[in-house]
């Protein structure tokens, strides 16, 4: 008769034998740093609705981090996303959503949980793409990034290159409906679902205070992500641009930023040393 | 036994008329011949008994031995015991819906769907025949977790520990867990696992690779609250690591979605997703504990 | 040693128990069950497990009372060395599972939470909610599961045990078998082979019974030479729920928690249950036996709820028999907490909440008191010698029977919470016992057995496995016959019964069996076929029924469960003290002759596809039977000439009354 001990089988595969370890991982950087990430980020973006200025000033507080900014990026937040995305779909690919036999709200939330979590996947990548362009090598701005309409978002003209991506056609912003709100659903349920997995909330009624709160959280965030869109969205470009040169060269003559081509939009006349804009006026 | 009147067994002679009931309902049941074969509906008609029960429904179809079309068919199979909810035996899926045959009143499942009762195998177990599973990977999963309390030996050594009030209602409900399987066919996250035996292999080699491969699967919210009954049980506790190991080896906790259905569908109400929880608040503290603590 | 191993057929409470006790002595178990035994039919015991304990101690109980109880209330035909024995082990076996981890319920101080059963005043039950069973069976299967994952037993779930392998010597060198997915027969040799399947309730159609309750295995055994002793007595439990495919047991310890059973004394009172005032209700036990309420022995209560319901005509509903068994008085918390289990039964199959209205029952077959025969070792203080390879054995050396499937401990009548007591003891006996046989085997060993000897017990199963599948299709249907069976025997041998009936029941059982013979399959394939299966397991059911029928014809009288109206003692009428004194003084002559002649076990046997029924000598060594009349008002004359009568007589038994057994020395439990 076999004894039963998976546990101790070392001939296991390496993600067999440590599947626990993995698992709990993708539940913890589903939280910090790619959910903690993400509220930080929408509140940011939200900080349009005050003045694209303000906007801009957070932005110009991120880069402030200068050339440690693409190890940040990826160590802390693409790295992390893509860990949980493929970890994910894999846990997707080792279920059988029964939603439909089994109509109760945790289950449908359950099966939401998946969808969500594709969305976001999809929506991440074409976001982080659009705005971003994923690598900031030369080679692959000039010949994929951008003829493909990624890489819209310069950083020394926040507001400005945000808006107007989304505002190249209403469709966008559809996209990024759909896809803050899979991120918002899966951010919160994810954080009621962890709460059971690491066992914070245990028993049924602490379960469903739980739910209330990561309800509450959600709706909240959502209206923060939501708003930020809104902010994107209706934002005066071409004010905004205004706004974020003059910010610009009062940064470049203080030295508080560098003369990066790739973070402004006019970045091709680096040498100009006068925007454009300030030359007309 | 039976008083006189009581005792019709061929169809109730008397029963509180409950209003207008068919005299005949149908039954569709989806049958299966051996294991891996394909699998077929069949159509049945049964008379409409007061008080009748899936179990009840069977019997009467095993006893008329035709389908609907008037074709002499073998009984359809099925499993089944106590006949009171508590030996766990009867689960099928019945209407859509996973639970005992036996507490399924045809009553209330005239009332949801007036058309026909539909029956099915459960579809997480490989199917032995019709509405006969197998579900032994759930017992195998009870060996997994050690869900048994090593005593020294049955020699007289005095009274167990003491217990409190409070701490045997939190163990009762778990420890009336029947093994039904419930829960682990409405989990999203356990799937099925069927080894066929191969041309060649003995029936020994092809039960040790199912075994092999039950093992790596998820064991499941009932296995999961096992290990938690017998690690609050004072005795029980003592091996809690073994069983926490367990609990954190491939197919362990980490698999749960967290999507519920087993607390929803137990028959028992044993609260599992709480069972869930404590496992894995139990499994933080000894993972921690045992990457930090050495 | 290595080679030696030992088949334990069923997998309840006694096969596990026995399973798991030669386990930890390191022999080799085969455990054989019809289904995986965490299924066997032990889980329905609901009510709990009597032992003396601590508190009842303190009101004077001890393991003499609970012995007396236990044969006063099985009208004294068991022999007294096992149930002493049985009520010595008591307190012990539950330590036991106290230590194995059964959830039973606990006082605020955390001891064990004890309640009342019938046939005693101690509250000696100790209990788990009302699941009792449940939680006992799972305990002991979790325990052999430890062994299971140690490889010290083999589990062969889904087999059904075909009968014994008989050398030419008569001597049981192993059993055959079949498997219930596959249809493979093999043969297991074994030195010892332990019958523990349990009752045979699915003779009478419905009871209180599983399914796997066929009494098939001890009717295999029967027809190869085993004995079946006093099969007559079968237990009618007083409440159980009526259903289309079984009769739903409500437990004993409904009434232990204070449920109350009444009938309105209008007849069929059209009135809301809980409308009835109080006057207007008859609380018949309570009323005709204020000592022990409610909490009658089985029998007793049966009784009276059967002729309140047939002879008084007081049934609650016009249609069909019931009576009330009401806890509606009791706390809903304190309900909850000590028979949820039950509760959610009835509601769950009845679709009413007995918190709120009273239940509707009625009695139901629910365990047989007799069963296979099997010797004992009596010691010198009138216990058993334990260690005995002799305990538990049948007349076919090698063969052992336990558990309910055996007719010992409980006599005419098995008290409330016995059954566990007796199936776990007797495992743990037979176990320590065949330990013993295996280390002597005065037969020689099963391995050494010429193979010849097997092969041809193999070939002969599967020869008759064949005829089955393969003889021309008649026009019987097994389901149809069975359900025939079923209402012969309801009709005839239950609560009441009467040599007219029992002839007449013998003859259509008869023709039945017969019938039988022809029975059609509807599956004659060779792959889970369930209808050949049930169609083996009926055939069986015809010689048990048989002996059943013949055994109650035959014994002409009334003890325990056997009640025939007809040789009933008469009762006390009104008259003047004299009178009454005469009359008691009758009851008690006839008592005493009715003891000469019929305190005897019923021994079966099966010659010539008919039983021959035997007497036996019962061992009432240690207490004497006394009238059983349980306080019942206007009888106390009877137990006032008795104890008259008793005083007389030279004082040989008292020695052993309560003071005198106090504390028993410890004993191993399985040692």
């Amino acid at each position: 008769m076999a004894n039963v001990s998976p546990a101790d089988s070392s001939s296991q595969p390496f993600l067999a034998r440590h599947e626990f370890l993995i698992r709990r991982l993708h539940s913890l950087s589903g939280l910090v740093p790619v959910g903690a990430y993400m509220v930080v980020h929408l509140l940011t973006n939200a900080s349009v609705l005050e003045s694209p200025a303000a906007f801009q000033r957070n932005v110009y507080g991120i880069h402030s981090l200068g050339r440690l900014l693409p190890v940040v990026e990826w160590v802390f937040i693409f790295i992390p996303i893509l860990f949980h995305a493929i970890i994910g779909v894999a846990i997707i690919r080792g279920g059988l959503p029964n939603h439909g036999s089994y109509p109760y709200a945790r289950n449908i939330r359950y099966s939401l949980q998946r969808a969500s979590g594709i969305v976001a996947f999809f929506f991440i990548a074409w976001h982080v793409f659009h705005m971003h362009g994923w690598f900031h090598a030369d080679w692959w701005l000039k010949t994929v990034a951008t003829p493909l309409a990624g890489a819209q978002f310069k950083a020394f003209n926040a507001t400005s290159t945000a808006g107007s991506a989304i505002q190249q056609h209403w469709l966008v912003s559809v996209f990024y409906a759909i896809g803050i709100l899979a991120c918002v659903f899966h951010l919160a349920n994810g954080i009621w679902t962890m709460g059971i997995t690491w066992g914070v909330w245990v028993g049924p009624i602490a379960q469903r205070r739980a739910a209330a709160v990561c309800t509450a959280g959600g709706i909240a965030l959502a209206a923060v992500g939501l708003g930020a869109l809104g902010g994107m969205a209706t934002v005066d470009v071409e004010k905004a641009k205004q706004v974020e040169d003059r910010m610009f060269h009062h940064k470049l003559e203080a030295g508080e930023v560098p003369n990066d081509s790739h973070k402004r939009t006019d970045g091709d006349h680096k040498d100009d040393g006068q925007p454009a804009d300030m030359a007309r006026k | 036994m039976n008083a006189p009147s009581a005792n019709a067994s061929n169809g109730h002679s008397v029963s509180a008329s409950k209003s207008d009931h068919p005299e005949f309902f149908q039954v569709r049941v989806l049958r299966q011949d051996q294991p891996g074969g394909d699998c077929y509906w069949q159509r049945y008609r049964v008379r409409y008994e007061s008080d009748m029960n899936v179990i009840s429904v069977l019997q009467r179809i095993a006893a008329q031995g035709v389908t609907m079309d008037g074709r002499a068919v073998a009984p359809v199979a099925w499993d089944c015991n106590c006949l009171e909810e508590i030996c766990g035996a009867c689960t099928m899926v019945i209407n859509g819906r996973v639970r005992q045959a036996c507490s399924a009143l045809v009553d209330r499942l005239l009332a949801d769907n007036p058309q026909e009762i539909e029956l099915r195998p459960m579809t997480k177990f490989p199917v032995v025949r019709d509405l006969v599973v197998d579900r032994s990977r759930l017992f195998r999963a009870l060996q997994r977790v050690r869900a048994w309390i090593d005593v020294d030996g049955y020699q007289d050594q005095g009274a167990g520990p003491r217990v409190s009030r409070e701490d045997q209602e939190q163990a009762y409900p778990l420890s009336q867990c029947m093994s039904c399987g419930c829960c682990l066919e409405a989990c999203p996250q356990y799937t099925k696992i069927e080894v066929l035996q191969q041309a060649g292999e003995s029936a020994a080699e092809a039960q040790a690779r199912t075994e092999a491969a039950y093992d790596h699967g998820f064991m499941g919210a009932h296995a999961i609250s096992q290990a938690v009954l017998f690690n609050t049980h004072p005795t029980g506790q003592m091996a809690a690591s073994q069983r926490l190991e367990q609990l954190t080896a491939e197919g362990g906790i980490q698999v749960c979605g967290n999507a519920q259905n087993c607390v929803a569908v137990c028959p028992k109400q044993i609260p599992l997703t709480t069972s869930i929880a404590r496992a894995g608040r139990a499994v933080t503290v000894w993972a921690w504990k045992k990457w930090f603590d050495r | 040693m290595s080679k030696q191993r030992v088949v334990v057929v069923g997998g309840g409470l006694a096969g596990l128990a026995a399973a798991m006790k030669l386990a930890e002595s390191q022999v080799q178990v085969d455990l054989m069950s019809l289904t995986p035994v965490k299924r066997s039919h032990s889980v329905c015991a609901q009510g709990g497990i009597n032992s003396v304990n601590e508190q009842t101690r303190q009101l004077g109980d001890s393991e003499w009372k609970h012995f007396d109880d236990t044969v006063y209330g099985g009208d004294f035909l068991q022999h007294q060395p096992l149930v002493k024995e049985m009520t010595e082990w008591a307190p012990r076996i539950i330590d036991l599972l106290d230590r194995l981890g059964v959830t039973f319920n606990r006082t605020p101080e955390g001891y064990l939470d004890r309640r009342r059963f019938g046939g005693t005043l101690f509250k000696r039950t100790a209990f788990a909610g009302a699941t009792t069973g449940q939680q006992l069976l799972y305990a002991l299967d979790e325990q052999v599961r430890r062994w299971e994952s140690e490889g010290r037993i083999q589990k062969y779930e889904f087999w059904d045990f075909l009968g014994p392998v008989i050398d030419d010597r008569g001597i049981c060198r192993g059993c055959a078998a079949q498997h219930l997915l596959t249809m493979e027969i093999r043969v297991f040799p074994a030195d010892a082979v332990i019958i523990a399947t349990g009752g045979c309730g699915l003779i009478y159609g419905r009871s209180t019974m599983s399914m796997a309750c066929t009494g098939s295995a001890a009717s295999r055994c029967f027809q190869v030479g085993a004995k079946y002793a006093n099969p007559e007595f079968i237990q009618v439990h007083p409440t159980a729920v009526p259903g289309a495919d079984k009769l739903r047991l409500m437990s004993e310890s409904a009434r232990g928690e204070g449920g109350r059973v009444w009938v309105p004394r209008r007849p069929h009172d059209p009135r809301d249950p809980l409308q009835i005032p109080e006057d207007e209700r008859y609380y018949f036990l309570e009323e005709r036996y204020p000592k022990y309420g409610n909490l009658v022995p089985r029998d007793i209560a049966t009784r009276e709820i059967f002729n309140v319901c047939v002879r008084e005509g007081l049934s609650v509903e016009p249609d069909r028999q019931c009576v009330y068994l009401d806890l509606t008085h009791i706390d809903r918390h304190e309900l909850d907490r000590k028979i949820a289990g039950i509760l959610e039964i009835y509601e769950k199959f009845q679709g009413v909440d007995p918190r709120d209205v009273p239940m509707k029952i009625f009695p139901a077959v629910h365990y047989s008191m007799g069963g296979m025969w099997v010797d004992y070792q009596r010691s010198a203080d009138g216990g058993l010698v334990l260690n005995s390879p002799t305990n538990h054995v049948t007349n076919i050396p090698g063969l052992y029977a336990i558990g309910e499937c055996d007719y010992q401990y409980h006599g005419a009548n098995r008290l409330g919470a016995n059954s566990l007591v007796s199936c776990i003891v007797s495992g743990l006996v037979v176990g320590t016992g065949v330990e013993t046989l295996l280390k002597g085997l005065p037969h020689g060993a099963a391995a050494d057995q010429p193979a010849a000897l097997f092969a041809t017990a193999l070939s002969q199963h599967e020869h008759m496995h064949h005829q089955l599948l393969n003889r021309p299709n008649g026009r019987e249907n097994p389901y149809l016959l069975h359900q025939q069976l079923g209402e012969i025997m309801t009709k005839a041998a239950t609560v009441v019964r009467t040599n007219d009936v029992l002839d007449q029941a013998y003859g259509q059982v008869s023709e039945l069996a017969e019938r039988a013979r022809h029975c059609s399959l509807s599956d004659t394939g060779q792959w889970t076929n369930q209808n050949v299966v049930f169609t083996k397991a009926l055939l069986d059911m015809f010689p048990l029924a048989k002996a059943i029928l013949k055994g109650a014809r035959m014994r002409d009288e009334c003890r325990g469960a056997h009640f025939k109206p007809d040789f009933a003692p008469e009762g006390i009428s009104e008259g003047s003290p004299t009178e009454r004194r005469q009359q008691a003084e009758a009851w008690c002559d006839r008592f005493e002759e009715g003891n000469r002649r019929w305190l005897k076990t019923t021994v079966a046997d099966w010659r010539d596809h008919e039983p021959a029924i035997s007497y036996e000598d019962v061992d009432v060594g240690l207490i004497p039977p006394r009238p059983r009349l349980y306080g019942l008002v206007g009888a106390e004359v009877i137990e006032d000439v008795w104890r008259e009568r008793s005083a007389r007589r030279p004082a040989q038994s008292s020695q052993g009354s309560a003071q005198g057994a106090s504390k028993p020395q410890p004993k191993p439990v399985g040692a």
